[in-house]
């Protein structure tokens, strides 16, 4: 199992981050738990990666972050979505997707 | 773009609240991590272990958060902050010359600029000044701009102009106050009603005038309200005395306001409504118009082409080839002085720039001395970048602290400046008008200012000094580098010197000048009667008459005379006269009303002929005596006495309808020849000029001259007292020596050439300063060759050669650069010179003589010290 686990590519780490705080506000374990599960445990983010990243979208403006009480009544610091980080995720999605058809086109046909 | 830099500066600001977060952020983190493993059966200990295994290093993480942050980079700056002020603190006494060096540019130009923000950048103090215009009647033919107009032309430009929401006009006079207190000449104001409305400027108590008062109402200044009615909150309604007649007040006008506002305007204390003359010839009203908004200068111009046109048509006597030029309020008002504002910039930018070379030097001697350290920080991976970054931060540290002292420094000279400005120009009226300051605009242009002469001496030296491989020959091209700095210095230094060397000369000649009478211990003062008061004409001739010959009694006075307009005041009346004959001949001569003692009394020689005599009364024949040019002009090959000329007199009948004018043309005959004099001016040659006794040409003003035995202004008080003898209600104004007159005439030359002159003192001394800083480290590097020369066997002499001929190539390379950008920029000080040429040879060959005796010298000091160098020491040396 631990075989089929993939680094992230450079730079998809944000895309992914802010497409799951899309959903709702999120604390930091919370959004790379999400992750994980979603892509049936195939991605994993390193938590190197994570609180850099997430700090950074914070300072760019496209998430920010509220402290608030989590379900077991600890404090956590919850991450939510912007207006300008929903724009940026339409646009990084849209590249993705581009990027992935255009990748794939070459795959099957060379 | 903003939210990123408030993030980055609450980063900064809040940086432990932020870290605590983090904290709390991350250990969040691992305990949930802790949790879940408990959850898939792990001990607690076990999960504690395996969630930290997995999170990896805490601090490198919170590292990389910070980085996130964004805020390396304004650490990094303050790092450089730190260690530049180390780097400053360490060596004092550069720091002391370079700051105090830079200070002195900054500062300069700080209180140049103060003055040009007074004069030509601060918005008049008028509702939107930027739509008022002043309107000049123009001879087509000529282009020469008249300042007046006529009451019928104001009005037909009133009623046809649509591009002006307001029109008004104006002329200044003076009025006799009489009352409780002491007689007072004031200057007023005659204006048409609505001129306040048109400034956007509400009287503070009652109400401008309007079309319907009678011509015997007035308006106060609120500094004369207080100064003369003592603030009385009940004035409106009362009357006041001018010139004899009663007043009714009907306004008080706000404090400190000021109209016109240039240099004609004296100060106006006193408002009245503009009488009328219906005669389209006679000009004696300024327009000011208010343009409509949304309405361009352009659209204003051709409306008042037309204007003038159909006028020009209509009344082609008075009108034609007249039209009509525009120029705003904010231009037309400091028109005299713009160019001056802009030589003194460009001067005092000369000194910072000299500055800014010098400092650049010691930059440059300080990076060889740090050669050692940037090598170090060098071989540790600091990137050239990093370190020019550096050595930048230290240079705007420099500028910053040089900018600081250089406004206290202007703050200290703006008292002097202010007080130095010249009257009768346009810097005296808008300095009084609104001060000197250092407010918003001039801070923001020091900030500019530092930043922008930080570039100019820093970035040279920081790139030299960073240079890679710079052992090789390299300090052969920072010798080459240092060499043109110093060439620069002394070119900048040249231009300021020959400035201020073509000024001196030239006050020195005015001042030299021989006007033609005597002016010490002469005493003189304004006497101008009521017209109203002393009408018909020969009660003011009798008025004179006992006043002379009370103050001829007086022990200590010598002589007293009377004239309408003294010499050296700028203003004379210049009118036609007729030479009769087979081949009757037109000429132009100023005309004075004088008394016969007048030339005795200044010393004016009498030439040939006689004198006018108390007996040439205004029953007897007229007379005249002209001067020296005028019968060089008109009789250049015979004595002009007995002559016979036909003068024209001009009669001015103020009624309270309206003044008429009247010319009628009287013979008289020439009696005497004197000597010329500078009438108008010391700078202005003499023009023809004729004298007639007060007698027989009456005025109501006229002015009195008294030689004194002993100091003149100790006799003013009896001098009153026997004027008030006469006429208790009798102003006496504008109390001055002869001499005091004369110095006020090179006044505005005077001004300019002491703030030239300062700046060239300072040039003169920081260039010393730079050429000895050059030389002194020139002979520190060459310790070592020196004394390998001096073991060899050279002498003192040799040596000092040898360190003069290195440095005295590039002062000589400076001089004629400096001679060079002198022959181009000395005629902006045209205007400013008197019998000296731009181009005066002399000044430039002394100026030059005095840089290159001030280099040596400069270069001397070290060059001696070299030669005391012990030759084993210096072999030693390195």
């Amino acid at each position: 199992m631990a075989d089929e686990r993939i680094d992230l590519p450079q730079g998809t780490l944000d895309l992914l981050i802010l497409r799951t705080v899309a959903l709702g506000p999120q604390h930091g374990w919370a959004i790379s738990e999400r992750i994980q599960r979603i892509s049936s445990d195939v991605l994993r983010v390193q938590q190197g990666s994570l609180y850099p990243a997430l700090h950074r979208l914070e300072r760019r403006g496209w998430i920010k972050a509220k402290w608030g009480a989590s379900e077991n009544n600890r404090r956590a610091k919850y991450y939510d979505l912007t207006r300008s980080g929903r724009k940026q995720l339409e646009a990084e999605e849209s590249a993705w997707r581009k990027l992935i058809a255009a990748v794939g086109q070459v795959l099957e046909t060379a | 773009m903003l939210s990123d830099l408030l993030f980055r500066l609450r980063a900064f600001f809040r940086r432990k609240s932020m870290e605590a977060e983090l904290d709390e952020e991350l250990h969040a983190h691992v305990a949930y991590q802790v949790e879940k493993y408990i959850q898939s059966g792990l001990t607690r200990e076990e999960a504690a272990r395996r969630a930290r295994l997995e999170f990896g290093g805490l601090d490198q993480m919170k590292e990389e958060c910070r980085d996130s942050w964004g805020v390396t980079l304004i650490e990094a700056l303050l790092r450089d902050v730190r260690y530049g002020l180390r780097q400053l603190r360490r060596n004092p006494g550069f720091t002391a010359v370079a700051v105090l060096t830079l200070a002195l540019g900054i500062g300069g130009n700080v209180a140049v600029f103060s003055l040009l923000d007074t004069v030509l950048l601060r918005p008049l103090p008028y509702s939107h000044p930027d739509r008022l215009y002043m309107f000049f009647p123009v001879e087509a033919k000529s282009q020469r701009a008249m300042v007046a107009s006529s009451y019928p032309n104001f009005q037909d430009w009133h009623e046809q102009s649509h591009a002006f929401q307001a029109m008004a006009a104006f002329h200044g006079e003076s009025f006799n106050l009489t009352g409780a207190t002491e007689p007072e000449r004031l200057d007023g104001l005659s204006i048409t009603p609505g001129l306040f409305a048109l400034l956007g400027i509400p009287p503070l108590l009652g109400r401008e005038f309007s079309s319907n008062d009678n011509p015997h109402v007035v308006l106060l200044t609120y500094e004369l309200w207080h100064r003369r009615f003592g603030g009385d909150a009940g004035i409106i309604g009362k009357s006041i005395h001018l010139e004899g007649r009663t007043y009714t007040v009907l306004g008080v006008l706000p404090p400190h306001f000021h109209f016109p506002p240039d240099r004609w305007g004296s100060a106006p204390e006193v408002l009245v409504p503009v009488i009328p003359n219906p005669e389209r010839g006679w000009n004696y009203l300024r327009v000011i118009g208010r343009l409509v908004p949304g309405v361009s200068e352009q659209q204003a111009r051709t409306e008042m082409k037309g204007i003038a046109a159909r006028l020009a048509q209509a009344y082609p006597n008075t009108n034609r080839d007249q039209g009509i030029a525009l120029d705003q309020l904010s231009q037309a008002a400091v028109s005299d002085v713009r160019q001056t504002v802009w030589v003194l910039l460009g001067a005092v930018a000369f000194v910072l720039l000299i500055a800014c070379t010098n400092v650049a030097n010691l930059l440059l001697s300080q990076g060889a001395t740090r050669e050692h350290e940037i090598a170090i920080r060098t071989a540790v991976g600091a990137t050239r970048s990093r370190i020019v970054r550096q050595l930048l931060t230290e240079s705007l540290l420099l500028a910053g602290m040089g900018g600081a002292l250089g406004v206290a420094l202007a703050y200290w000279t703006l008292p002097l400046v202010a007080s130095a400005v010249p009257q009768h120009t346009s810097f005296f009226t808008r300095v009084h008008d609104a001060g000197l300051e250092l407010n918003s605009t001039v801070f923001i242009f020091t900030v500019l200012l530092s930043v922008l002469s930080c570039a100019l001496f820093g970035l040279l030296p920081a790139w030299r000094t960073t240079k890679p491989a710079r052992i090789s020959g390299a300090s052969l091209r920072t010798g080459r580098i240092r060499g043109a700095l110093i060439a620069l210095e002394v070119a900048l230094s040249f231009v300021l010197l020959a400035g201020a060397g073509l000024m001196m000369e030239s006050l020195v000649r005015l001042l030299e000048v021989d006007v033609g009478f005597r002016t010490e211990r002469l005493l003189t003062m304004d006497v101008n009667l009521a017209g109203e008061k002393y009408s018909p004409a020969e009660k003011q001739a009798a008025f004179y008459g006992q006043v002379l010959q009370r103050l001829e009694s007086l022990p200590s006075v010598l002589s007293v005379g009377a004239i309408v307009e003294l010499p050296l005041t700028r203003s004379e009346t210049r009118n036609s006269f007729e030479i009769p004959g087979p081949h009757p001949r037109q000429g132009l001569a100023g005309y004075h009303a004088v008394s016969p003692n007048y030339f005795h009394t200044l010393g004016i020689p009498l030439l040939s002929g006689r004198e006018l005599l108390t007996a040439d009364s205004a029953r007897s024949p007229l007379v005249g005596v002209v001067n020296r040019s005028m019968a060089q002009k008109y009789w250049p090959d015979e004595n002009p006495v007995g002559k016979t000329i036909i003068a024209v007199r001009i009669f001015v009948q103020s009624t309270a309808k309206g003044s008429s004018i009247q010319f009628k043309p009287q013979e008289l005959e020439i009696v005497g020849v004197v000597g010329d004099v500078r009438q108008l001016g010391l700078d202005a040659l003499p023009d023809p000029e004729l004298f007639m006794p007060y007698t027989q040409w009456p005025s109501n003003e006229m002015a009195l001259v008294l030689r004194t035995a002993s100091e003149p202004f100790s006799l003013i008080p009896v001098v009153k007292k026997e004027i008030w003898r006469v006429d208790p209600d009798q102003p006496v104004t504008d109390i001055k020596t002869m001499d005091e007159l004369v110095s006020t005439e090179a006044a505005g030359r005077r001004f300019v050439l002491q703030l030239i002159g300062v700046f060239a003192s300072i040039a003169v001394v920081l260039a010393a300063v730079g050429i000895f800083g050059v030389a002194s480290f020139w002979m520190h590097q060459r310790t070592h060759e020196i004394g390998i020369r001096m073991a060899l066997g050279a002498g003192g002499r040799q040596i000092v050669w040898l360190v003069v001929r290195q440095n005295a190539k590039w002062i000589l390379v400076g001089i004629t650069a400096g001679v060079a950008s002198a022959l181009a920029l000395t005629r902006l000080l045209a205007a400013y010179l008197y019998a000296v040429r731009p181009t005066d040879p002399l000044t430039f060959v002394a100026v030059s003589l005095l840089l290159l005796a001030e280099g040596l010298l400069a270069v001397h000091i070290p060059a001696r010290r070299a030669t005391k160098v012990d030759p084993l020491v210096a072999l030693r040396y390195e």
